[in-house]
């Protein structure tokens, strides 16, 4: 899914409070990502993306510093800057009170550290191109928080329940689909794709429904 | 303890017949339980040496498990951390019939002293109310031991035994030593017994505190103790080791490689997920399938589990062929190989997908047995069915399975 070639980097920011950490991660990046500024802390992490305002800041979800509330606080410190910096979370840890916190901090994917320098290059390019990135991972929360199966219509808000094809997505990508082949497998276009998994990290960000929160609390650990 | 063999003198739950103090007491010197209970008999005739003997035991010897008392003893490292399954014990409601036993004596005297029948002079009725004094604060003792957290009679009813029983105590003593005293000098006596106990109690109370807070000091101090023998335990059982393999193999990528994500995983499940009781989970087992194929074929596999139940015989099957298809993609694939685990309320699907070159599964020989008898041929057994799709860009085994409503599976 990469842009053409031959445009401009992308500028990212990068939070974590290893350098051996960002060291990797620079090293991994394609030409198509540019880093402009790393910061290890907190504190340092709002400053440099408030002077620096990057299209996409790569942030690790446990950050020293600040009230000690990690990468969710840098999002909800940045919230000024909603709309013109995006964030991509990035974690070692796959526990779902990671990703629901930082998700509903306000971040528009959560990769895990593990995941390669040229995914991690196309999951910046996504991001910065305004749509969501979901590791198979985020799926399974996202269905298993949403109810994987057809889901018998409790409360009327919308923004509490997954469409079946939505749903259908999210068990494409649980499944290990990247967004090409969910599109060919669905007959769809890629685009409708991401539309699709964008209005997901939307419900996931703004629903109420206490699913959510109830299982996140009941599987702090998973 | 004279031998590392010899259990601890604990009163066991099982095999008691009043207190327990024989089967203890069996289980301590390591001899059969029939024959301390001879010994026990055959003193009484000694001048009651064994009820007395009996009566010692049962009150300073702490109830439990003698097994389990051993176990704690031994080192934190090498104790299961799931305790055995044990058959439920029996007790009886010792302290309850022996109240039974003495209100019914203490009706019959008063019936007999009614009818105008001397009872043994006036001592009987004080000695009975010690006894039952006695008894009542005794059986608070028990309870004491029987449950190490509430130290100290937490509950109001331990309190209240505590004080109804030391009252019924101090009266019968009372009433048996002072029976012959005129009543002024009993209660002036008692006055000034308890002026004294008082000034002594004033004295020792902060002996007393001190004693308390130093003994739930080191409870905590040893509970710390215990965890930071069973971290230290797992470290250098899993971290310490693998970090040895790891410098002594530096050469071989692969290997380290093996080790590291074997290590990390199963220090990330060690310090972040809850410890799921063995054979309660779907999930975990299919981790611990994916886990199994991971170190042996050294490839990388990202599992996703939605939802969970109780496993049976059919979705162990269900996993059986799971490892099978895995082990297919692993080792004919390309990686990223993904596990896909959905359990519903009445279905259970796993997806088994890699990227490799894909293969034609009508093309499969009859004799590679993989996927024709172990995935396709295991899933119709157990009433499910499997699917195969081969395509350029990777092979896709997806398997499915009905399966019984079960209580809190889905979510």
């Amino acid at each position: 899914m990469s842009e053409p070639a031959g445009r401009r980097p992308i500028d990212v920011v990068l939070v974590d409070d290893h350098l051996m950490f960002r060291t990797g991660v620079k090293a991994s990046l394609d030409d198509g990502v540019a880093v402009i500024g790393e910061a290890d802390s907190v504190d340092a992490a709002v400053a440099v993306v408030h002077e620096l305002r990057p299209p996409v800041v790569l942030l690790d979800v446990h950050l020293p510093g600040g009230d000690g509330g990690g990468g969710a606080e840098v999002l909800r410190r940045c919230a000024d800057l909603a709309g013109e910096v995006r964030f991509l979370a990035l974690s070692v840890s796959d526990a779902a009170e990671d990703v629901v916190a930082v998700i509903r901090a306000g971040a528009r994917g959560y990769v895990t550290k593990a995941i390669s320098g040229a995914d991690l290059s196309d999951a910046v390019r996504r991001v910065a191109g305004g749509d969501a990135v979901f590791s198979p991972r985020l799926a399974g929360f996202v269905l298993d928080a949403f109810g994987a199966t057809a889901d018998v219509a409790t409360g009327d808000d919308e923004l509490d329940r997954l469409s079946a094809r939505e749903r259908e997505v999210m068990r494409l990508i649980a499944r290990g689909y990247s967004y090409r082949e969910v599109a060919s497998e669905l007959f769809i276009s890629i685009k409708t794709v991401e539309t699709h998994v964008s209005a997901v990290l939307r419900k996931l960000q703004l629903s109420s429904r206490h699913e959510l929160t109830r299982w996140a609390a009941a599987r702090r650990l998973l | 303890m004279e031998t590392r063999a010899r259990l601890p003198l604990r009163r066991p739950e099982r095999g008691r017949v009043l207190g327990g103090v024989a089967a203890g007491l069996a289980a301590h010197l390591g001899l059969p339980v029939a024959t301390v209970r001879v010994a026990l008999v055959l003193l009484v005739a000694l001048g009651g040496a064994g009820v007395v003997l009996y009566v010692f035991w049962w009150v300073t010897v702490p109830s439990g498990d003698p097994l389990a008392a051993a176990e704690e003893l031994r080192p934190a490292a090498s104790v299961r951390l799931a305790p055995r399954l044990r058959e439920p014990g029996r007790r009886l409601p010792v302290a309850e019939i022996a109240l039974g036993v003495l209100l019914l004596t203490a009706a019959g005297v008063l019936v007999a002293i009614r009818n105008g029948v001397d009872v043994g002079g006036s001592w009987v009725l004080p000695a009975l109310i010690l006894l039952g004094g006695t008894a009542l604060g005794w059986s608070q003792l028990d309870g004491v031991h029987r449950e190490p957290g509430t130290w100290g009679g937490g509950t109001p009813v331990s309190v209240l035994r505590l004080l109804g029983g030391t009252a019924l105590a101090t009266s019968g003593v009372f009433l048996l030593v002072g029976r012959e005293a005129p009543m002024e000098d009993l209660v002036r006596s008692g006055l000034a017994a308890l002026a004294v106990l008082m000034g002594a109690a004033l004295v020792l109370a902060p002996w007393w505190l001190r004693l308390v807070r130093e003994l739930s000091d080191e409870r905590l101090a040893r509970a710390r103790a215990s965890e930071r023998a069973d971290i230290a335990a797992h470290l250098h059982d899993s971290v310490l080791q693998t970090l040895a393999l790891i410098r002594s193999r530096a050469s071989d990528s692969e290997e380290v490689a093996r080790l590291a994500r074997a290590q990390e995983r199963e220090l990330r499940t060690w310090l972040y997920d809850d410890r799921v009781t063995p054979g309660t989970s779907v999930a975990a087992d299919l981790r611990a399938v994916v886990a199994e194929v991971e170190d042996q074929h050294g490839v990388p596999v990202e599992v996703v589990v939605v939802g969970d139940r109780v496993p049976c015989e059919r979705t162990a099957g269900l996993l059986r062929a799971t490892r099978e298809a895995l082990t297919n993609a692993v080792r004919h694939g390309r990686p990223p190989v993904s596990v896909y685990l959905e359990i519903g309320p009445d279905t259970v699907e796993v997806f088994v997908k890699d990227r490799g070159d894909g293969f034609d599964p009508d093309a499969v020989p009859e004799d590679r047995f993989g996927v024709r008898e172990s995935i396709v041929g295991r899933m119709r057994r157990l009433g499910g069915s499997a699917r195969v799709r081969s395509r350029s860009e990777g092979t896709e085994v997806a398997l499915r399975l009905p399966v019984e409503a079960q209580e809190g599976s889905g979510r």
